[in-house]
């Protein structure tokens, strides 16, 4: 029976909990380490290790170095441990200054001055995005990555007919409307970034009635690409299907919403000044 | 001085115990949270309507609660009051996230104390009680995505859910998927009912096995629900006094400062809570001790029990542990009751207009109240709060283990019990690192 572990760094734990609801690895493997339901001391030995989370302390960087060691396959899994996901808010240059303005506290691990990736330390085998990755996406990475079947890009997964005569004239607030079922979110007037948006997550927030933000990352027409190629697609497909002023859909593009998406281009966080430590993932190895 | 550290696991998040001891007499029993991502920065200049999206990321397995608690306070910002069928889909959401805790804190991360195993999936059937335990992992999972499934029909996806919007929610739920939902509960009820009376025998054994169930002082118990058939959607807090009795104080999520003190500590990124120097307790005993009935055949029948037997108010620690069991098949039957209504009117959410202004949203998370708070200032987040549950707890989770301490620690030696005795107790609270530090 192969063997995997989960090192859980700085993160929110949703990843573990979509983990358990993929309750078909109970079965085919044996789970050695995952602080949440598996009491253990260290990282043993193992086949594939999963790794959640930024590194956002000192010790989060220890665990990470010494972990990846006992690993034969690592996996970075979730938004936060590729490119840092919400947690990059906070490297912005304005906030920052707060962090950096923490009183010490002596007992506690340290905080970096920001927070980072896993691949800034480590050499990653297989990225899996999501904020979280679903259960299938989980069982997909521990047993055969390569033979995982989606579209790609959440636009065709979602299922929503888009009308060419329904061009609306301004963006909605994201929680602003009545959603009408089975039409296109942009035919509304909804800032939905799923063209773009990889593809695999079977498109549950549109689904839904609200617009994807982008969790999943770009998706592999963009991934190995700069940002600004990314802000030109979606804003010629805005012009295409709606007639939204363009500085609307930049600014909105620009804000914190979609920083689950932005932060995982290569070179967006060095646009935002803090930065340089991100680089472009091969889309061989993005699940 | 002797100095003992004990890292936490089978807990939400990054945490550990230590314990300070000179000459065989505890100095002093600390709860430590070790990470910090620091969401009241992250949100600063946000546009406050992206809250709801952003702040469930504080948490993956409390992220419904956020979720809603955010709807609220923008709601409550806005001068804004959603359709009946909006909070009715949305206090399905708050069960959903209620049924998954339960049965994840119950049977994954409290059930291998109970048995002596590491992990629930290390659980050997046949060399422990065949009947009782057979298949118990399993059938953990399918109680406890019974919840999951509940959150994603209510809430689009079950962690970090986008149903619940200012005004309502985006949908309603349609006949036919409610009736499948409610099936799939149905099949659940008996399921998590046994496991948690196996639970609740494993319990007793473990208590006559270290003759106590935990006994510490009375404390101070806090809760957003109370009386007959709780709404965890939340409306007041109610705080019961040390003595029990009646309510001793009701009041508004925006005078929580005028009774609650929240401080900061130099030794944890988890700041602690206390009302009026008393020692305060959230989460699920604190419910069992201020509500009188669930209105649920099964579950009011645990309730009646656990009230007989131990009293109302009780204080020992483990039951903390029994009264989430109830509430797993409170959620459950409660949960069913709605699905047999209508959920797809038409009305599911109202037009508003967004203002500047301050709001707070408050919500019963399975860990006890949970309050945001924003001031809104060009449309943009100008400052957040976030009042956190486990924050309540956290002296009343240093005061047991330090109880548990001066059993175990003595001139002579430290007894070995005293490693498992701290994971009950943390475990019994149920806290949540990612939530308190934030």
């Amino acid at each position: 029976m192969k063997r995997f572990a989960v090192l859980q760094l700085s993160g929110c734990a949703g990843c573990e909990v979509a983990l358990l609801n993929a309750e078909a690895w109970v079965a085919e493997y044996k789970l050695v380490y995952m602080p949440l339901v598996v009491s253990a001391e260290d990282v043993p030995d193992v086949d594939v290790l999963l790794i959640s989370g930024g590194v956002r302390t000192d010790e989060d960087l220890y665990k990470l170095r010494r972990s990846v060691k006992n690993a034969r396959q690592v996996v970075a899994v979730g938004t936060c441990a590729i490119s840092g996901g919400v947690a990059n808010l906070g490297n912005r240059e304005e906030v920052r200054t707060f962090f950096l303005a923490q009183p010490d506290r002596p007992h506690v691990p340290r905080l970096l001055p920001k927070s980072h990736p896993v691949d800034t330390f480590v050499a990653v085998d297989l990225y899996m995005p999501g904020c979280p990755p679903t259960s299938e996406l989980f069982m997909a990475a521990l047993t055969n990555p390569h033979e995982f079947q989606a579209s790609k890009v959440v636009c065709q997964e979602c299922g929503r007919q888009k009308h060419k005569d329904m061009k609306p004239a301004h963006l909605l607030g994201f929680q602003q409307g009545e959603v009408l079922p089975d039409v296109c979110l942009i035919n509304q007037g909804y800032l939905c970034v799923g063209s773009s948006t990889r593809g695999g997550c079977r498109a549950p927030c549109p689904r839904a009635g609200h617009p994807c933000v982008g969790c999943r990352g770009p998706s592999d027409v963009f991934i190995e690409k700069e940002s600004a190629v990314w802000f030109t697609s979606i804003k010629r497909v805005f012009a295409a299907m709606t007639n939204v002023p363009e500085e609307e859909i930049v600014r909105g593009l620009r804000s914190p919403q979609l920083a689950l998406f932005l932060f995982q281009f290569s070179d967006y966080a060095d646009n935002t000044t803090a930065g340089g430590d991100h680089r472009p993932r091969p889309k061989e190895r993005v699940l | 001085m002797t100095t003992l550290t004990f890292p936490l696991s089978r807990i939400e998040g990054h945490a550990r115990v230590v314990i300070d001891a000179r000459g065989g007499v505890v100095q002093s029993a600390k709860f430590q949270a070790t990470e910090f991502r620091g969401f009241v920065y992250l949100v600063q200049g946000a546009p406050a309507e992206q809250m709801p999206v952003i702040v469930p990321r504080i948490c993956g397995v409390c992220s419904t609660a956020h979720h809603v608690a955010a709807v609220k306070a923008l709601e409550d910002a806005y001068g804004v009051t959603p359709p009946p069928l909006a909070l009715t889909i949305r206090e399905l959401l708050m069960l959903g996230q209620l049924l998954q805790n339960q049965a994840t804190s119950l049977f994954i991360f409290t059930m291998p104390d109970r048995l002596g195993v590491d992990s629930i999936f290390d659980v050997d059937a046949t060399e422990l009680d065949g009947d009782a335990l057979a298949g118990v992992a399993a059938r953990a999972l399918q109680v406890r995505q019974a919840g999951t499934h509940l959150i994603t029909l209510a809430g689009g996806q079950f962690i970090h859910p986008v149903k619940a919007v200012v005004g309502g929610v985006t949908g309603g739920i349609s006949a036919e998927a409610a009736s499948a939902m409610r099936a799939e509960l149905a099949d659940a009820l008996p399921v998590a009912c046994a496991l948690f009376d196996t639970y609740w025998d494993y319990s007793l054994a473990l208590s006559e096995r270290l003759g106590t169930w935990g006994d510490d002082a009375p404390a101070c118990y806090l809760t957003a629900v109370s009386g007959t058939q709780p709404n965890y959607y939340g409306d007041f807090l109610r705080l019961m006094g040390c003595e029990g009795g009646d309510v001793c104080a009701q009041f508004p999520a925006r005078e929580f400062r005028a009774f609650l003190t929240v401080e900061e500590a130099e030794y944890s990124y988890a700041a602690q809570t206390s009302y009026q120097g008393n020692v305060l307790r959230a989460n699920s005993l604190a419910r069992a001790n201020l509500v009188d009935s669930l209105g649920t055949p099964c579950a009011n029948e645990y309730l009646q029990r656990f009230h007989r037997e131990f009293g109302q108010p009780a204080h020992a620690i483990l039951l903390f542990d029994l009264a989430r069991g109830i509430e797993l098949v409170y959620a459950i039957e409660r949960a069913m009751g709605i699905l047999a209504g209508p959920l797809d009117g038409a009305e599911t959410r109202i037009p508003y207009e967004p203002r500047d202004g301050e709001g707070y949203g408050l919500v019963e998370a399975p860990r006890g109240p949970l309050i945001h708070h924003y001031r809104i200032e060009d449309g943009l987040i100008a400052q957040a709060e976030f009042v956190i549950p486990t924050v309540h707890n956290v002296l009343a989770i240093e005061r047991a283990l330090r109880v548990a301490a001066e059993r175990y620690i003595t001139p002579d030696r430290v007894n070995l019990e005293l490693e498992r005795a701290v994971g009950r107790v943390v475990r019994a609270f149920d806290p949540c690192i990612a939530c308190a530090t934030h």
